[in-house]
C-alpha cells in the first residue's frame, strides 16, 4: 500500500509540469480561439462585442475564404501524394540498391530540411523568376523563350508552383524517417523472396511496403497538418497570397482578416475551421489506412 | 552660497533678456513643469532610422524635465500588441495606416484614438506660434487625420512624401523622348517604346495603386468626387468620372511588363523597382523613399531619376501627385494624455522638425520645404511646379468580415494586368464591396 502510494506520488510528479505546461499552452489558447470566435473584436481595443455564431454564417457565404480553403486542399493532396511516394521510392533506392555516393544523396536530399522557409522561398523565387530565372532559362533552351512562363504570375500556375517547393523542403526528411524503417526490415525475407523470383518492385509493394505501414501511417498525419502551418510559410515568404488571392491558404487568409482586415474574431472563426478540419482529416486519414500491424 | 547662486541666475537672466540669446533656454526653464513624469512613446522604426527619435525624446525631456519611455521597432505591431491586448497601452503612438497588421486601422473602427483636435490650438512647447499656423493646409483637415468626417482631428500628420511616377530621365534624354504630360501623350509612348522592347509601366506591388488611384480621383473629378468616392456613394462606380479612371487603369495593365504580377508582393518587389533602372520599364508608381531603397541596385549607363506627377487626363487638365503621410495618435486609453498631447505638439517645434529632417524625415510644415536642399528639393517641390496635392484616403467604417476594400480595388490590378479578369468583374466586384461598406460607414 505505502508503495503504491509512493509510486503514485511519482508518477504525479513526473505528469504535473507537462500537465501544467500543456494547459496554459495548448488547452487555454485553444479555448480562447473558440470563444473569440463568437466576437466581433478587432484585437486590439477593450471593445468586444458577443456576436454568436455570426462569424461562421459569414463564412459560409465569404468566397474568398473558399477558395483558399480550395487552394489548402489542394495543396494538401499534390504535396503529400508527390512527397510521400518520391520520399519512399529514394528511400528504397538509397537503402536497398549499391549505388555510387550513397551518403551523399543522404545529405543533399536532407540539405532543404535544415534552411528556414525564408531560404526555400528566396531560392524558389530565383529558380522561378520569369525573365532570369533557372526553369526559364531551361525552356528557351528547347525554344520556349519566346514566351516566358510566369511561374509566380500566372493564376493558373502559382499553386503547382508553391507546391514544388513545399516538395522539395520535405522529401528529405521524410526519407530519412521511411529509411530507418526500412534498415529494420530483415535481409532474410528479400533474401527468400529473391529465391522465389521475386522483383524488385514486388519486394517493394509486398516486402517494404507493408512492413513499414505503420510508420507511413504515422508521418502521413504529421505530415497533412504540417502541410498547413508550412504552406503559410512559404505563401507569407513567397507570394503574400497573391496575385490577386490566388494562393490565399487558410492561415495567410485567418492572418488577413484577424490583422490587415481589423476582424479578429472572424479571424478566429477561420481558426476554429482549420482546428475542426485538421483534426477531421487527420481521423479520416487514421481511419482509411487502418491495417492489421503485421508481426514477424 | 545660495545668495550667489541667485545672483548669478539672476545676471544670466538679465543678461540674455538684454541680448536675447537665452531667450529659449528661458523659456525652456519655464517650461520644465513635467519634472517626475514619465511619457511612454513608441515609434515605428522606418528607412529614416530609429536614432532621430531618441533625439527628438531627448529634446523633450530637457524641454519639458518628463522622461520619456521610447520604444522604437520595424515591427513596431509585435512588441506593443501584445502589451496593448492586455490593456497596456504607449501614450504617443508613431504608427501609420496602411500596414499589414493594421493596427491603426483598428483603433481607429473601434474608437480607440483620442481626440486629439485641441493640439492645434495649443502653442509649440518652446515657441509662441500656435500648432495648427505652422501645419500646411490640408494635412488636418484630410480623412487620414480626420478619420470620421466630423471636423474632429485623432490623428496628427507627421512626415510626407508625395508620390507620383519614377523614371529614368537619362533615358529620356538619351532617345529624344518627351516627358507625357497627357495619357494620350502616354499611350503614344508605350507604343513608341514597345517598338525597342521597353514596357510603359511597371509597379512594386498592387498596394502602390492606392496613392495612383486617389489622384486620379481627383483627376477625374476633383475634390467633391473625391469625397463621394471614397465615402462610397451610391452609384458614384457607374458614373462616368469612376469609368474614366477604371478605363485608365485597364489600359496601363495591358501597358505593363508582363512579369510584374510575379513579383508584386512583399518579398520580390524590388525586381519590379529594378525594371526601370534597367530600361525594360519606363514608369512607376513610387514615393520618393524608393531612391534609398534602390541605391545600391546596379542601374543602366546614365540614368538618372526622374518624377512627375500623374498626366491630366485631357490636355491642360490638373494633374496630381499625392502627399502620402505617416501619423501620429494617443491611444483612447493611454495614462498621460495632458502631455502625450505636449509631446505630439512639441513635434511642430524647429528643434524637432530640424532633427526629423536631418534623418530626410520631412513634416508637412508651412515654408519647410523651402528650406530643403539637393534631392529632396526636387521632389518637395513638385506641387510648386504645377502639380495638385491629392490627399484623402476610403472612409472609416466599422469592420466588415470578409471585406478587403484594398484587395478588391488595387490587388485585382494583377489579374487585369495578367488578363484572369475584366474590367467588367473588377467594377462590379466594387460596387458590391462598396455597398457593404457603405451600411457600415462610420
Amino acid at each position: 500500500m505505502k508503495k503504491g502510494h509512493r509510486r503514485t506520488g511519482f508518477v504525479a510528479t513526473c505528469i504535473v509540469p507537462a500537465t501544467l505546461l500543456f494547459i496554459v499552452f495548448m488547452i487555454i489558447p485553444t479555448f480562447n480561439v473558440f470563444k473569440m470566435s463568437l466576437y466581433k473584436w478587432g484585437g486590439y481595443s477593450n471593445k468586444k462585442k458577443f456576436v454568436g455564431l455570426d462569424n461562421f454564417q459569414k463564412l459560409l457565404g465569404d468566397t474568398k475564404f473558399l477558395q483558399s480553403f480550395q487552394n489548402t486542399l489542394l495543396l494538401i493532396v499534390i504535396v503529400t501524394v508527390i512527397t510521400m511516394s518520391m520520399a519512399l521510392i529514394f528511400a528504397a533506392i538509397l537503402s536497398r540498391e549499391k549505388i555510387r555516393g550513397q551518403n551523399i544523396f543522404r545529405v543533399v536530399f536532407y540539405i532543404p530540411n535544415i534552411l528556414s522557409v525564408v531560404i526555400i522561398s528566396a531560392i524558389f523565387s530565383a529558380i522561378y523568376d520569369a525573365n532570369n530565372g533557372m526553369l526559364n532559362s531551361l525552356l528557351s533552351l528547347f525554344g520556349k523563350g519566346d514566351n516566358p512562363v510566369y511561374w509566380l504570375g500566372d493564376q493558373k500556375i502559382v499553386i503547382f508552383s508553391l507546391a514544388g517547393a513545399m516538395v522539395w523542403q520535405a522529401i528529405g526528411y521524410y526519407m530519412v524517417m521511411y529509411m530507418a524503417s526500412m534498415a529494420s526490415v530483415p535481409e532474410t525475407l528479400y533474401e527468400s523472396s529473391a529465391l522465389d523470383g521475386a522483383t524488385r518492385l514486388q519486394q517493394f509493394f509486398q516486402i517494404t511496403l507493408p512492413l513499414i505501414w505503420t510508420n507511413i501511417r504515422t508521418t502521413l498525419t504529421f505530415f497533412i497538418i504540417s502541410s498547413i502551418n508550412l504552406s503559410f510559410l512559404f505563401v507569407k515568404a513567397m507570394t503574400s497570397g497573391g496575385p490577386d488571392g490566388s494562393t490565399e491558404v487558410f492561415l495567410s487568409y485567418m492572418y488577413k482578416q484577424a490583422y490587415t482586415n481589423s476582424s479578429y474574431g472572424y479571424g478566429m472563426a477561420v481558426g476554429v475551421v482549420v482546428f475542426v478540419f485538421s483534426f477531421g482529416l487527420s481521423a479520416i486519414v487514421n481511419l482509411l489506412t487502418k491495417r492489421e500491424p503485421i508481426d514477424l | 552660497m545660495k545668495r550667489k547662486l541667485s545672483m548669478a541666475l539672476a545676471v544670466t537672466m538679465v543678461a540674455s533678456m538684454v541680448s536675447g540669446t537665452g531667450a529659449i533656454s528661458v523659456l525652456a526653464e519655464d517650461a520644465k513643469t513635467h519634472e517626475g513624469e514619465t511619457l511612454k512613446v513608441a515609434a515605428i522604426e522606418t528607412a529614416y532610422g530609429a536614432d532621430m527619435w531618441t533625439q527628438v525624446c531627448d529634446a523633450f525631456t530637457e524641454l519639458t524635465g518628463a522622461a520619456v519611455e521610447l520604444t522604437t521597432d520595424k515591427n513596431l505591431e509585435d512588441v506593443i500588441g501584445a502589451s496593448m491586448k492586455s490593456g497596456d497601452y504607449p501614450d504617443v503612438v508613431h504608427l501609420a495606416t496602411g500596414r499589414p497588421a493594421a493596427l491603426t486601422e483598428t483603433l481607429i473602427k473601434e474608437d480607440g484614438l483620442e481626440n486629439i483636435t485641441d493640439v492645434f490650438d495649443m502653442t509649440v512647447p518652446g515657441e509662441d506660434v500656435k500648432v495648427g499656423d505652422k501645419i500646411a493646409g490640408g494635412f488636418t483637415e484630410s480623412s487620414l487625420t480626420n478619420p470620421y468626417g466630423d471636423g474632429e482631428n485623432y490623428l496628427a500628420p507627421m512626415f510626407y512624401s508625395p508620390c507620383g511616377l519614377f523614371y529614368n530621365a537619362g533615358l529620356f534624354a538619351e532617345k529624344g523622348w518627351e516627358v507625357p504630360t497627357t495619357w494620350d501623350e502616354m499611350w503614344a509612348l508605350g507604343d513608341k517604346a514597345a517598338e525597342e522592347g521597353i514596357a510603359l509601366f511597371s509597379y512594386p506591388t498592387t498596394g502602390y495603386f492606392d496613392a495612383f488611384f486617389y489622384s486620379m480621383l481627383y483627376e477625374a473629378g476633383g475634390s467633391e468626387f473625391f469625397d463621394k468616392a471614397t465615402n462610397y456613394e451610391e452609384g458614384i462606380w457607374d458614373t462616368e468620372e469612376a469609368k474614366t479612371v477604371f478605363d485608365i487603369i485597364t489600359k496601363l495593365a495591358s501597358y505593363t511588363e508582363k512579369s510584374v504580377p510575379s513579383n508584386a508582393n512583399n518579398d520580390n518587389y524590388l525586381k519590379n523597382q529594378q525594371l526601370i533602372l534597367d530600361n525594360k520599364a519606363l514608369f512607376m508608381p513610387n514615393g520618393n523613399w524608393v531612391i534609398g531603397e534602390m541605391a545600391d541596385a546596379p542601374r543602366a549607363d546614365g540614368f538618372e531619376w526622374g518624377f512627375m506627377a500623374l498626366p491630366a487626363i485631357t490636355d491642360g487638365g490638373d494633374r496630381y501627385s499625392f502627399a502620402w503621410f505617416e501619423q501620429m495618435w494617443i491611444p483612447a486609453a493611454a495614462e498621460n494624455i495632458d502631455l502625450a498631447k505636449e509631446f505630439v505638439a512639441f513635434m511642430y517645434s524647429d528643434t524637432a522638425a530640424d532633427i526629423f529632417a536631418q534623418s530626410g524625415a520631412v513634416q508637412p510644415l508651412l515654408g519647410f520645404a523651402d528650406t530643403l536642399e539637393g534631392d529632396s528639393k526636387l521632389y518637395y517641390s513638385i506641387y510648386d511646379d504645377g502639380a495638385k496635392v491629392a490627399l484623402g484616403a476610403f472612409a472609416t467604417t466599422d469592420a466588415v468580415e470578409g471585406v478587403s476594400f484594398a484587395d478588391t480595388v488595387f490587388g485585382t490590378v494583377n489579374s487585369l494586368v495578367s488578363g484572369d479578369k475584366t474590367e467588367e468583374e473588377w467594377i462590379e466586384a466594387i460596387k458590391a464591396d462598396s455597398d457593404q461598406l457603405r451600411a457600415a460607414l462610420k
